[in-house]
């Protein structure tokens, strides 16, 4: 694949900073499925409502239903519209009103958070589930030997004391931009506060401690389910991943990714997938969303689903894909108010999870000033640093620290500043400051720039999320060769950072390209438009 | 004050969930001469679509097109845009009149559907044990007691305090029925009358003191719950696919229409339908709104083709009973068509239900 690990195009261009996570649109038919990796990504394909074409703002592991919706086009005549969304994103979308008219249903792995919205209560309309799958644990069969569980008995303790223990580590995606991260975020909190009912916001104070020790296991993080299996498959020294039964048990067949997949004895949380029209559709698109819903619930759809993506059947008489254990699960509630899931992500985000690193690695070469890329940048940047009443997610996290290195023919300064907890203002203001004070002048020397982003990284805490964001507009004035070998004699805990990069002006992408497949990062586009980069650094953000 | 403010504001949000369910898809019937257009409870959106029951409609002069509402809200909706509202109980009838300005209307009531518990049978021989639920031998059906059954919600026992659940992996965590939203939705709001009734020292609750007197043991149900789903078809369906609880809130109607109409994927074979002793059982409301609309109720009522669909799709048509129990007859073991043992009590006024709901849930 020649552009190696881009990401699908952008949806029109979103300008706030939680539309901006709903980064990836894919026309399903017609054009391939956009998640890693995808050679042609559609573009954006923003539109009006057509007859017989399904606008749905969707869950983004849903890409692999792509041969199914064909077959339902061709059976229904009704073809569908993808575009990937996380769970706080979607909700937020239905609730304030902005999917009105933009979408014509939703398709997410639950609507229970949505819910938690009151707003958001008059805009749906026939929730119908399609399908299921928990959350799970994928282990590898080493680890899995090493630790001498008995599949069938593992609980969420026992995961923990293993991690408690230094003797398990997994990756698990962003609660806050994934749905499946969050389903096990509440999978976890349950399992660890033994909480009997709902979650209150006193289990999740009881289970903090178990919970802040339980994520200290955590060595791979990810805004989408796709690019952590990628990227743990790259990693290679993970012990296991926190993701959907359906996502794990489709690793093993196509990456032969080994896992023995744990559904935890004390309980699971478990994704129906409801099909759900939004009120503000227009009729035509009403009845379109009735026609796929019916065609999705019959035998052979249904049939269709858990054979090719591994997903439970919903609809009786139709029996599970082999693989899929029959032994029931206790479903662990999903909390029933907002504060309470809202705490949780909150805690996840600024107390739980390790904390990160981020190096933005910054061109401001003197061709940065031509359409005001420089502009653009500063306002992508200080986007990032939220307002004072930034809810979780939309700001620096707090024990993060941020390092901004601007470069030109060599970099002009490292500018680093840490968020701290209870009073992130200052570092904030002063990010906000040193972005103001970006210059355009110079040369574009990445590969030494990116270098020194390296060496920064090397010194100062090693366990923290570490990544770098490379921004470039234009081609390296120096040698790829050189970074290259300095990559290469680097010690594995520190090759483990990645660089995700963005395509920006006249960035060269075979270039930028070779840099993320080199390090395992990830390509992200901000070629079309206005918002772009905003969005695609808001979507990075996932991955740090 | 503030309480029923949110309560006011909550029915109103709520009012505008709808959902479009075109009756008959593609097929237009050849003698229709009226287009009718009404809002429903989704429950009854698939014997709406059932071509069968389009084209006995078709044959009659009807053309029905049906969109769905949480029977609890459709007073807040823009009722003159119907010919006809059909609610499914009773009990919001009287709001839904007055809202489109058809107060005194000649409503018919053609079927009804009693609540139901539908348990796992590993769960319900745990409850049965255990003095919760009795069930004879030999059959799928059973009887919930409620009042030991609120006593054990109200002391919050859980699956392990409970003997013989041990072996049960899934038999974990507080013991609850997942109902649906009872602010919104039709078997959630009856759930809530008849356990408040029963802990109610068995009288329907009438005022704030009733309202107050029950509220703990209403959140005791509720709010373990967690979110809450919007219609019994979700949990329905995962109970189908073998997840989610094992005690669920269903009408008798989702289980009789499955035995009817897929008996062999064996989807019941792991199935015990609990009966609660104490039940509000109130009848499907066909509300006219229109002229159009005027005679269709009586139709549905008394129409004997329209009857019969009506009992595949597992409702009973008004005395009924042996037309039930014949088509049921080969899953006798599962039904209980004579609502054997069964207290029938009354709903609490709708103000008071959802005072009772709003406290329930927060």
């Amino acid at each position: 694949m020649s552009d190696g690990g881009i990401l699908g195009t952008r949806t029109a261009p979103v300008r706030g900073r939680l539309t901006a996570a709903v980064a990836l649109a894919a026309t399903l038919l017609g054009a391939s499925a956009c998640d890693a990796g995808s050679p042609d990504p559609a573009k954006p394909t923003q539109s009006k409502y057509q007859e017989g074409r399904l606008r749905v703002l969707a869950s983004s592991e849903l890409a692999d239903m792509e041969p199914v919706l064909k077959a339902a086009k061709a059976a229904t005549g009704v073809g569908v519209e993808l575009t990937w969304s996380g769970t706080l994103d979607a909700a937020e979308q239905v609730a304030s009103g902005k999917a009105d008219g933009k979408y014509d249903a939703i398709w997410l792995s639950s609507n229970d958070y949505l819910r938690l919205r009151p707003e958001a209560a008059g805009k749906l309309s026939s929730e119908t589930p399609v399908m299921s799958s928990p959350v799970a644990l994928g282990v590898r069969a080493d680890a899995l030997a090493r630790l001498g569980w008995k599949p069938e008995e593992v609980t969420w303790s026992a995961v923990h004391e293993a991690v408690a223990a230094g003797k398990l580590t997994y990756g698990m995606t962003d609660p806050v931009r994934s749905n499946s991260g969050f389903s096990a975020l509440v999978s976890v909190a349950s399992g660890l506060s033994g909480a009997q009912a709902a979650l209150t916001d006193a289990d999740v104070k009881t289970a903090q401690p178990k919970l802040k020790s339980f994520f200290a296991g955590q060595k791979l993080t990810s805004g989408s389910s796709g690019w952590l299996a990628t990227a743990y498959a790259q990693r290679g020294d993970v012990d296991a991943l926190v993701n959907y039964e359906s996502v794990l048990l489709s690793m093993n067949r196509d990456a032969k990714a080994g896992l023995t997949v744990i559904r935890p004895r004390d309980g699971v949380v478990t994704a129906h997938y409801p099909l759900t029209l939004l009120t503000s559709a227009p009729a035509g698109a009403r009845e379109s969303g009735r026609a796929l819903t019916d065609y999705l619930s019959g035998a052979e759809a249904q049939k269709a689903i858990t054979e090719k993506t591994f997903r439970r059947p919903v609809t009786a008489g139709v029996q599970p894909a082999a693989g899929l254990n029959a032994d029931k699960r206790r479903e662990l509630p999903f909390p029933g108010t907002r504060s309470v899931a809202d705490g949780l992500l909150a805690s996840y985000e600024n107390e739980l999870r390790r904390p990160s690193r981020t190096v933005y690695v910054l061109d401001t070469s003197g061709s940065m000033e031509e359409q005001d890329r420089i502009g653009r940048l500063r306002s992508a940047l200080t986007e990032l640093t939220g307002t004072g009443d930034s809810g979780t997610g939309q700001r620096f996290r707090d024990r993060e620290e941020v390092t901004l290195l601007p470069f030109g023919d060599k970099v002009k300064e490292v500018l680093t500043h840490v968020v701290e907890p209870g009073n992130p203002g200052p570092a904030l203001d002063a990010i906000r400051g040193d972005v103001k004070s970006l210059r355009p002048e110079g040369g574009t020397a990445v590969y030494g720039s990116l270098k020194a982003a390296y060496e920064h990284l090397g010194q100062g805490n090693a366990d923290a999320f570490t990544s770098i964001v490379l921004m470039t507009d234009g081609q390296s004035g120096d040698r790829a060769k050189d970074f290259d070998s300095f990559y290469a004699g680097l010690p594995d805990a520190r090759k483990h950072t990645p660089v995700f990069a963005v395509l920006f002006g006249d960035s060269d992408r075979k270039e930028l390209t070779h840099i993320t497949e080199l390090t395992g990062g990830r390509l992200f586009d901000a070629t079309d438009g206005n918002g772009s980069l905003d969005g695609a650094f808001e979507e990075i953000r996932g991955y740090q | 004050m503030r309480r029923i403010l949110g309560i006011a504001l909550a029915v109103l949000l709520l009012g505008g969930v709808i959902a479009v369910a075109l009756a008959g898809g593609e097929e237009t019937p050849p003698t229709a001469t009226k287009t009718v257009k009404g809002v429903i409870g989704s429950e009854k959106s698939e014997y709406f679509r059932d071509p069968d029951v389009v084209k006995a409609l078709a044959d009659k002069g009807y053309t029905v097109k049906t969109e769905t509402s949480g029977s609890w809200a459709m007073d807040q909706l823009a009722l003159k845009e119907f010919d006809f509202a059909f609610p499914s109980s009773s009990e919001p009838a009287p709001e839904i009149e007055a809202a489109a300005g058809v107060k005194g209307a000649q409503t018919t009531k053609p079927f009804f559907s009693p609540l139901v518990v539908i348990a796992r049978a590993n769960a319900a021989k745990v409850l049965a044990d255990n003095n919760l639920v009795k069930v004879e031998p030999g059959r799928k059906w059973g009887t919930l007691l409620m009042g030991p059954y609120l006593k054990a919600a109200a002391e919050d026992r859980n699956w392990q305090d409970l003997s013989g659940s041990a072996a049960h992996a899934e038999l974990n965590g507080r013991l609850f029925i997942k109902t649906t939203d009872p602010a919104t939705s039709n078997s959630g709001a009856l759930f809530l009358a008849a356990t408040s009734n029963v802990a109610n020292d068995k009288t329907v609750v009438s005022d704030q003191a009733g309202i107050d007197r029950t509220a703990p043991l209403m959140q005791k149900l509720i709010r373990v719950q967690g979110a809450l789903e919007p219609s019994t078809d979700d949990p329905f369906r995962a109970f189908i696919s073998g997840s989610g609880e094992p005690l669920i809130l269903a009408y008798e109607s989702q289980v009789a229409s499955l035995l009817q109409q897929k008996p062999e994927t064996g989807a019941a074979d792991n199935m015990v339908v609990l009966y609660p002793d104490t039940t509000v059982n109130s009848p499907h409301t066909f509300v006219p709104i229109s002229e159009n609309a005027k005679e269709l109720g009586s139709l549905l009522a008394n129409d004997p083709k329209l009857r019969q669909l009506a009992v595949r799709h597992g409702f009973r048509p008004q005395n009924g009973v042996p037309e039930f129990t014949a088509a049921t007859a080969s899953h006798a073991a599962y039904l209980n068509p004579e609502l054997t043992g069964i207290r029938q009590v009354s709903a609490p006024t709708v103000k008071i239900l959802m005072a009772l709901a709003a406290r329930a849930k927060g």
